[in-house]
C-alpha cells in the first residue's frame, strides 16, 4: 500500500495535464456561459439600465413571485411524497424478496424510466383524462361517482414528478439499505429492542445518505423541469422553468430569463448546502 | 421460531408485497396506456380503444422529420457520450495516480455541472451563442449534453480507480510500456465494464435530454424536440407509436447490455 | 477482458461512419422557412422541392413573438421566408425584417373577398405580405351536449351553468378581442383605458374555466370530454378530428368572433429572395392551398377560393359559410409594441392567478 503511494509520482504537471481537456471543457461550455448569464441578467432589457432590476423584479411582481412560490412548494411536495412512497418499497424489496428476485424487482421498477420523458407526461394525460383509464377504473370500483377532474391540475404535474422520483428515490434508498450489515438490525433485535425501535434507530440512521441522494436529485430535476408542468398543469400554479420559458420565446427578455434561471440556481445550491452534511456522510462511508 | 412470530412475518411479508404491487402498477400505469393506444384505429389516442392496428407506426417510421430526429438523436448521444467518456476518464485517471494540488478544488469543479439542471446549462450556452452570433445547431445540443454528462462519467470511472490497478499499470510500466500503450492496453480493458456502463448511461441521458436540445437546435432536432413539436400540434397517435418504439427499443438495449455485463462479470469471477 | 476491446472499437467505428452522413446533408441547396407546424407535412412540400431541387428546411413557431425570439439568435440571411400571423406585418416591416413583395404576382382576384387587406399586409404604402389561411377563434363546442342556439350568445362561455366545462386556447391576442366583443367594444380600438373593464371580464372568463392551455392540452380536453367549451376554438381544433369526433363543431356567436389570418413574407435579409417568392407563389396553387388546408397539425380556410379540396372536406370547413363569417369577424388586434406588453402581463397575471 505504502510502496504504490510513494511510487506515485509527485509529478503534478503531468497529473494536471490529463483533467486539463476536461476542465477547459467546463470552463469554456459552463462556467463562462454561467458568467455571461449573471453578467447579462444585470441588464433591463427595456431600458438597458445596468442593475440588480430583473432580481427585484422576481421578488416583487406578483406573478413572478408566485411562480417562484409554486417552484419552491412544487418541489417540496414532489421530494416527501416521492421519499415517502419510495422507501417502502424499498425496504419492501430488500427484506421481502430473496437477492435474485431484488435485482428483478430494481430493473421492473426502471423500466419505465426508458420512455421518452416528453412522452411519459403525455401518457400520463391519457391516465387522468376524465374519460381515461383512472377515472374508468375508479368509477366501475365505485370508489367514485362522477369524475375526478385530475388532467389539468397542479395535481397532474404532482402526479406525474411522483412517477419518475419514485423510480429514482427507490433506487437510491435501496443501494442505502442494501449496504446496511443485517447482523446489526439482529443485534438490536436480541439486545430486546422492537422491531419499530430497531427500525428507527439502526436502519432508518443507517439509510439517510440513500435518503439525501435521492432528495437532492429530486429537488434538482423537478426545480428545473418545463415538460412535465407545461403538459399535465393545465397553465395553473406556473412554475419559475415555465416563466423563464415564457421570457425566451414570447418576450424575447434573455436577462429577464437569466436572472430567473441564477434565482433557481440559487435555490439548488441553497438546497444542496441544507442536504451537504447527510450526502458527505454517504460519501465517507463508502 | 413459533407460529405466532412466523404469523406476523408472513403477515409483514403480505403486506410487503402487496405494497410493491400497488406501486409496480402505478409505475407501469402510463406505459401501459401509452403502448395500448399507439394501436388504436382512430385519430385520436383516448379512450375508449377501438381495436388494434399497426397504422401509426407505419406513419411513424414514413415520416422523414422522426426519422431523421431519431438519426439526429443517435449522432448527438454517440459523440457527446465518447467526448464525456474520454475527457471523464482521462480527468479521473489524472486525479487517481498523480498528486494534485487543489485535488478536491478540482474535483469540485468536475462534479459542478451535475448539480445545477438542464435548463441552466441549455440557458447559458444560448446566451452565449446568441452573444457570439452563433446559430444553434446539432453541435451546440452536442456540447451541452458532454457538459451535463461529463461530470456522470468522471465520478463513475473515478470511484472504480483501485491501487491494485495500479500496481498492474506500474508492473507494465517496469515492463517497458509508454503511458500512452499502458492507458490503452491495460487500464481500459481493466475499466472496459464501468467504460460501457458509463457510456450506456450517458447515451441514455442524452438521448432523452429535451430542454438544452430545444433551446440550442434549429433545422436538426433531436427526437424529443420532434416529439414536442408532434404534441403541440395536437392530439396523434403518433406520439403514441414513437414513444412505444422508442421504450421497446431502449428496454432491448439495456437487457443486451446487462447481459453483456452480466456474462462478463460471471467470466472474470 | 479481450472480449469487450472488438466491441469497443466497433462502436467507433460505426459513430464515425455515423457522423459523415451529416456533413453531406449541408451541400444541398435549401429554403429556410420559419413557420407554423401546418407547413410541413412532406406531401405540401414535395411537390416544391422537387420542381426547384431544393429541401425546405423549416423551424416551428407558434406566435410571432417565437418568431423573433428566433430571429433574434439569427443572422441577417439565415431565413427566407416567415409563416405569420398577418397583422404582425406591418411592426415586422418597420423593424426592417421584411422585403416588399409584387402583389400581381399572387393570385389575388381568387382570394377570398374580405381576406386581403391593405391595413393587414402593407407599410408604408408597399405590401409585404400575402393571405395565405384563415379561420376563426371563437367557440368550439360539443355538440352533442350543448345546443348552437346556447353557443350563439357570446355571453355563453360567462355563464354560471358552465363553470369547469370551459377551456381558453393560451393566446392572449384573439381572446382578448373575443372578450373585448363580449364586452360591446370594438376590438380594432382598445386602449389602455378599456384595460380594467378586459381585465375583471377576463378573469371571470378564467374563473370559469377548468384549463387554459395550448393546442394540444385543449383539443385532448375537448376530445376526452374534459370539458366541452374551447374558447378561442375554431375549424383548426375541431375539424381535424371530425371523423373521429363529429359531435364536435364550432360556430361564430351572434355578436360576432376573431379571425385568425396567416400570411406568407419574404425576409429582407434572404439571399434568395426569388425562390422564396415562388415557394409563397407554390403555396397559393390551388393544389398546395388544399394540402394546407387539411394539414396533419391543423386545418383551416385556404385563402385562395380555387383550391382543390373535396366536398367532405369543404362541409367540415363550413365552406359555404364563409362569406357571412368573414363580414362577422375581426381580425387580430394591431398592436404598439408597448401596448403588446402590456396586454401580455395582463394575461399572465389573469391567467396564472385565478
Amino acid at each position: 500500500m505504502s510502496e504504490v503511494t510513494v511510487r506515485k509520482t509527485p509529478d503534478g504537471m503531468k497529473g494536471f495535464l490529463f483533467t486539463l481537456p476536461a476542465l477547459a471543457w467546463l470552463a469554456t461550455f459552463f462556467a463562462a456561459p454561467l458568467l455571461a448569464m449573471i453578467v447579462i441578467s444585470l441588464r433591463d432589457s427595456a431600458t438597458g439600465q445596468i442593475g440588480i432590476g430583473n432580481f427585484t423584479r422576481i421578488f416583487m411582481e406578483k406573478s413572478y413571485e408566485s411562480a417562484l412560490l409554486n417552484s419552491v412548494a412544487l418541489t417540496a411536495t414532489v421530494t416527501v411524497a416521492s421519499l415517502l412512497l419510495a422507501y417502502p418499497l424499498a425496504y419492501s424489496i430488500v427484506t421481502v424478496l430473496s437477492r435474485r428476485m431484488q435485482r428483478v424487482a430494481l430493473t421492473f421498477a426502471v423500466l419505465p424510466f426508458w420512455t421518452s420523458y416528453v412522452v411519459r407526461s403525455y401518457a400520463w394525460l391519457l391516465v387522468l383524462a376524465p374519460t381515461g383509464f383512472l377515472n374508468r377504473l375508479l368509477l366501475a370500483l365505485g370508489l367514485i361517482h362522477t369524475h375526478l377532474r385530475l388532467a389539468y391540475t397542479p395535481t397532474a404535474t404532482e402526479i406525474g414528478f411522483v412517477h419518475f422520483f419514485i423510480m429514482l428515490d427507490t433506487l437510491t434508498i435501496y443501494a442505502s439499505l442494501v449496504q446496511i450489515n443485517p447482523r446489526l438490525a439482529l443485534a438490536a433485535r436480541d439486545l430486546g429492542a422492537s422491531s419499530l425501535r430497531t427500525f428507527l434507530t439502526v436502519t432508518l440512521p443507517l439509510s439517510v445518505p440513500g435518503i439525501a441522494v435521492g432528495a437532492f436529485l429530486t429537488i434538482v430535476l423537478c426545480l428545473g423541469d418545463y415538460v412535465t408542468p407545461q403538459i399535465l398543469g393545465g397553465m395553473r400554479a406556473i412554475v419559475l422553468p415555465q416563466t423563464v420559458m415564457m421570457q425566451i420565446q414570447k418576450h424575447l427578455d434573455l436577462p429577464m430569463a437569466s436572472a430567473m434561471s441564477l434565482v433557481l440556481t440559487l435555490i439548488m445550491a441553497l438546497a444542496y448546502l441544507g442536504l451537504r452534511r447527510f450526502l458527505d456522510a454517504g460519501e465517507r462511508s463508502r | 421460531m413459533n407460529i405466532l412470530s412466523l404469523r406476523r412475518a408472513l403477515s409483514w411479508k403480505g403486506l410487503g408485497l402487496l405494497y410493491m404491487l400497488a406501486c409496480y402498477g402505478f409505475i407501469f400505469l402510463p406505459v401501459i396506456v401509452l403502448v395500448l393506444f399507439s394501436f388504436q384505429d382512430g385519430r385520436l389516442p383516448v379512450p375508449p380503444f377501438h381495436g388494434p392496428t399497426l397504422f401509426w407506426y407505419g406513419e411513424v417510421l414514413a415520416n422523414s422529420r422522426l426519422v431523421a430526429a431519431m438519426g439526429n438523436s443517435f449522432l448527438v448521444g454517440v459523440g457527446s457520450s465518447l467526448l464525456s467518456l474520454v475527457l471523464g476518464f482521462l480527468a479521473a485517471y489524472g486525479l487517481a495516480r498523480y498528486r494534485l494540488r487543489g485535488r478536491s478544488l478540482i474535483r469540485g469543479f468536475l462534479v459542478l455541472p451535475m448539480a445545477v439542471s438542464y435548463l441552466i446549462v441549455g440557458m447559458g450556452l444560448l446566451v452565449m451563442a446568441s452573444w457570439a452570433h452563433i446559430a444553434p445547431s446539432l453541435w451546440l445540443v452536442g456540447i451541452s449534453h458532454v457538459v451535463i454528462n461529463m461530470p456522470l462519467a468522471f465520478a463513475l470511472c473515478a470511484a472504480q480507480f483501485s491501487e491494485t490497478q495500479a500496481r498492474i499499470e506500474m508492473a507494465a510500466g517496469d515492463l517497458g510500456a509508454s503511458l500512452p500503450r499502458i492507458l490503452l492496453q491495460v487500464t481500459v480493458p481493466m475499466m472496459a465494464p464501468t467504460l460501457i456502463a458509463a457510456f450506456i448511461l450517458c447515451f441514455t441521458l442524452s438521448w432523452d435530454e429535451f430542454l438544452s436540445a430545444f433551446l440550442l437546435s434549429r433545422f436538426e432536432i433531436t427526437l424529443p424536440v420532434a416529439i414536442w413539436g408532434i404534441l403541440r400540434g395536437g392530439l396523434n397517435p403518433q406520439t403514441n407509436a414513437i414513444g412505444s418504439l422508442v421504450f421497446f427499443g431502449v428496454v432491448a438495449l439495456a437487457l443486451i447490455a446487462e447481459a453483456l455485463l452480466f456474462r462478463k462479470k460471471k467470466n472474470s469471477a | 477482458m479481450t472480449r469487450c476491446r472488438p466491441s469497443l472499437r466497433a462502436l467507433l467505428a460505426s459513430s464515425l461512419f455515423i457522423l459523415t452522413p451529416m456533413a453531406a446533408h449541408a451541400a444541398d441547396a435549401t429554403l429556410n422557412v420559419l413557420t407554423w407546424c401546418d407547413h410541413e407535412d412532406p406531401s405540401l412540400l414535395a411537390p416544391f422541392e422537387k420542381a426547384h431541387n431544393v429541401k425546405v428546411h423549416f423551424k416551428d413557431i407558434d406566435s410571432t413573438g417565437a418568431a423573433l425570439a428566433v430571429i433574434g439568435q439569427s443572422q441577417p440571411g439565415d431565413w427566407d421566408v416567415l409563416v405569420l400571423d398577418e397583422t404582425d406585418t406591418p411592426r415586422l416591416a418597420e423593424m426592417g425584417l421584411l422585403a416588399p413583395l409584387d402583389p400581381t404576382a399572387f393570385p389575388t382576384a381568387d382570394f377570398f373577398p374580405g381576406i386581403d387587406s391593405p391595413k393587414l399586409s402593407s407599410f408604408n404604402g408597399k405590401t409585404y405580405a400575402v393571405p395565405e389561411k384563415f379561420g376563426y377563434n371563437t367557440v368550439a363546442y360539443n355538440s352533442t351536449v350543448l345546443s348552437a342556439a346556447a353557443m350563439s350568445d357570446i355571453q355563453a362561455p360567462w355563464k354560471a351553468e358552465y363553470k369547469d366545462r370551459i377551456a381558453i386556447y393560451d393566446y392572449y391576442v384573439p381572446i382578448v378581442a373575443y372578450t373585448a366583443l363580449a364586452l360591446g367594444k370594438n376590438p380594432a380600438t382598445l386602449s389602455d383605458a378599456d384595460l380594467p373593464a378586459i381585465r375583471t371580464k377576463l378573469s371571470e372568463l378564467r374563473h370559469n374555466a377548468a384549463l387554459v392551455g395550448d393546442v394540444t392540452t385543449t383539443q385532448q380536453a375537448l376530445a376526452t370530454g374534459q370539458v366541452d367549451i374551447l374558447v378561442g376554438g375554431g375549424e383548426w381544433v375541431t375539424a381535424g378530428m371530425a371523423k373521429d369526433r363529429p359531435n364536435l363543431t364550432y360556430l361564430i356567436p351572434t355578436q360576432g368572433g376573431v379571425r385568425w389570418q396567416q400570411g406568407l413574407a419574404v425576409f429582407a435579409g434572404s439571399q434568395k429572395k426569388d425562390l422564396a417568392v415562388a415557394f409563397a407563389q407554390y403555396i397559393l396553387t390551388p393544389e398546395a392551398q388544399g394540402k394546407l388546408a387539411t394539414s396533419s397539425c391543423y386545418w383551416g380556410m385556404p385563402a385562395n377560393s380555387k383550391a382543390v379540396l373535396k366536398d367532405e372536406d369543404k362541409k367540415l370547413l363550413q365552406w359555404d359559410m364563409q362569406p357571412s363569417y368573414i363580414a362577422r369577424t375581426a381580425t387580430y388586434l394591431q398592436m404598439t409594441p408597448a401596448f403588446d406588453k402590456t396586454l401580455q402581463k395582463l394575461w399572465t397575471e389573469v391567467m396564472q392567478n385565478e
